[in-house]
């Protein structure tokens, strides 16, 4: 009988198109980041470059027209092109500090449960020491530290402060399964302690890593926004953060369609990833399941 | 259980003791040398050197960091490098502007979110549970200044009903401390930043509340009640949710971590003179004192309210031995 093997890929797919919810989350992540690598040939206009009228004046605080879809900023911009090169930015550090805060806060969870004793009392108490601090004064005071603020700086200090709740999941996971049976009939057979953390044990957490992996990403997305939004952030650098802290910093609240935009960008990517890591959460956790 | 609450306290002391050295050894870092912000090279060498066995620099390390840590646990924060006020003056007041505005954004939430997932866990899979699920994950996505600047512009700059920010009209001014928060200006300035909280942290204890409501719903004793007549009500309040309260218990410090770091966002949204304002301020001018204590006072906070919650989880739930 042949047994046919799904791909990893196939796998995900297939447990995503279960959800409908997690399905649509996915759905719009994917979108976001088609049009956000798209985004150089999609937007209308420079981001960057005030634009003028025929007068010669700049077109400052316009609403939307027919000729700016969502209307200028104060400087003249235009919003739409703003948004859409700005999406380049969030989403990558997202992605990018999300996955090394996952990947780092597993890792020290399957390591520290799975030796247990000293490794797992050093580790632990330095992730209660991470713990005790709270998120954002943390990131500023790294901000302060590794200044000038550059985009890799503030991804770095994200990470510091993001893995500590992956690590304590994980860990707390690990050690339940480690007294399972085919542990330690693995063990009798002589399977290295490397083989069984990654061959053995981290295969069936996985999906308890994936929903983790969707909450880093939204967590990196919401620090990295609420840094920018602080005046912290990269200056070089447009990322929809940046867009909120130029209106806040400008006092030009009334202008709606500058600030609104971006805001619920950031709150769409971040439900479709609550969506999707619900979703995983539900799967790695059969007592969730509703049915509906 | 003695021995659980003795080893959670030095585990307590430990972290807390910890965090302080880090503070010190991180600040040590900053790139630069931070003694010019306070001895200024323009000062010819002999000034400069009075100024720098003044604050204790030209020590070794470890002796900078014994007195520090003396310094730090008897509440000697030095001087702001910007206003030259004493920091804990400084961080006396704004610790308790901060304090009035988080106590009651989460104690309004758990209140609210434990209602909400009590009702939302009774009429499950029906529309309103859907209704206050989306709604909630919603407000939980939307990042919280965000939220502020839309109710500010709702609410604040196109109606006209609550004042864009701070936390009393200029010019007020009280004999007391509880004085500046027992009026109704204090109010009428907390309503929006309070509003834009609530919002956030509901979900949380919404979520919690409603899945230990759905596991206590199950149980045979609410069976019986049922057939004994009792009321909707009742049932869902007297019996049944006083057995889910309890993991609710267990998310207050988490709660209140997390509140800890969305003040300071939200009272650079809404101006408000909090210990989060504190913080990007002190930031923003490069005041080394104020930014160290700030942050050594939000972490103290935060590892308090853990060990706190730790010991009243241990008293509630009897089923734990230790």
């Amino acid at each position: 009988m042949k047994i046919m093997k799904i791909s990893f890929v196939a796998q995900q797919l297939r447990i995503l198109k279960e959800n409908r919810l997690a399905s649509a989350g996915a759905f719009i992540i994917l979108l976001m980041i088609l049009l956000s690598i798209l985004s150089p040939w999609v937007a209308p206009y420079d981001p960057w470059k005030t634009n003028f009228d025929k007068n010669g004046k700049v077109e400052m605080l316009k609403p939307p027209n027919n000729q700016f879809l969502l209307g200028t900023t104060l400087y003249g911009r235009d919003v739409l092109s703003q948004m859409l090169i700005g999406s380049r930015v969030t989403l990558l550090i997202g992605f990018f500090a999300g996955f090394c805060s996952a990947f780092i806060g597993a890792n020290i969870g399957l390591i520290s449960g799975y030796y247990g004793k000293i490794t797992d009392n050093i580790l632990m108490r330095i992730t209660d020491i991470v713990y005790g601090m709270p998120f954002e004064p943390f990131i500023i005071v790294m901000v302060i530290i590794l200044s000038p603020p550059k985009i890799s700086t503030i991804g770095l200090a994200i990470i510091l402060i993001t893995w500590r709740t992956t690590a304590r999941v994980v860990r707390s996971e690990v050690l339940s399964i480690r007294e399972r049976p085919y542990i330690i009939l693995a063990k009798i057979r002589g399977a290295d302690n490397f083989r069984i953390i990654y061959r053995h044990i981290a295969p069936n957490i996985l999906p308890l890593i994936l929903v983790y992996f969707c909450a880093s990403v939204a967590w990196s997305v919401i620090a990295y926004a609420s840094i920018s939004f602080l005046g912290f952030g990269d200056p070089n650098i447009l990322s929809w953060g940046s867009m909120l802290y130029e209106v806040f910093a400008n006092g030009s609240i009334r202008a709606w369609w500058w600030f609104i935009p971006p805001g619920i960008c950031l709150s769409i990517f971040i439900v479709s990833l609550y969506m999707v890591a619900r979703c995983y959460e539900e799967f790695s956790n059969p007592r969730l399941r509703t049915h509906r | 259980m003695k021995n659980y609450l003795v080893q959670r306290g030095l585990s307590t002391i430990f972290i807390i003791l910890a965090v302080v050295s880090l503070l010190f050894f991180l600040f040590r870092l900053v790139p630069g040398d931070p003694t010019t912000l306070v001895i200024s090279p323009a000062l010819d060498e002999i000034a400069q050197k009075r100024l720098l066995q003044l604050y204790g620099l030209d020590k070794p390390l470890y002796v900078q960091y014994c007195l520090y840590m003396k310094n730090f646990f008897t509440l000697q924060w030095g001087q702001s490098f910007f206003t030259q006020e004493n920091v804990s003056a400084i961080l006396w007041y704004r610790f308790w502007n901060t304090f009035s505005l988080m106590f009651l954004a989460v104690l309004s939430a758990l209140f609210l979110g434990a209602i909400g997932g009590i009702l939302a866990a009774w009429k499950r899979a029906k529309s309103f549970d859907s209704v206050v699920l989306i709604g909630v994950t919603f407000f939980q996505s939307t990042p919280i200044f965000f939220t502020g600047m839309l109710l500010l512009l709702l609410l604040s700059y196109k109606m006209g009903l609550f004042p864009t920010g701070l936390m009393h009209e200029p010019g007020f001014d009280s004999k007391t401390m509880l004085g500046t928060f027992l009026n109704i200006d204090f109010l009428h300035h907390l309503a929006l930043p309070l509003l834009s909280a609530v919002l956030y942290y509901l979900s949380l204890p919404l979520l919690i509340m409603r899945s230990s409501m759905i596991t206590a719903l199950g149980s045979d004793y609410l069976l019986i009640a049922l057939a004994k007549g009792l009321s909707n009500s009742r049932i869902l309040f007297k019996h049944a949710a006083r057995n889910a309260l309890l993991p609710l218990i267990t998310i207050v410090s988490l709660l209140t971590g997390y509140a800890m770091g969305g003040q300071v966002v939200l009272e650079t949204v809404y101006s408000w003179p909090g210990m989060g304002l504190a913080m990007v301020e002190s930031v923003q001018h490069h005041d080394y004192p104020v930014a160290q204590a700030t942050f050594g006072l939000m972490a103290i906070f935060v590892i308090t309210l853990n060990f706190v919650t730790d010991i009243v989880y241990c008293f509630l739930d009897p089923r734990i031995r230790y």
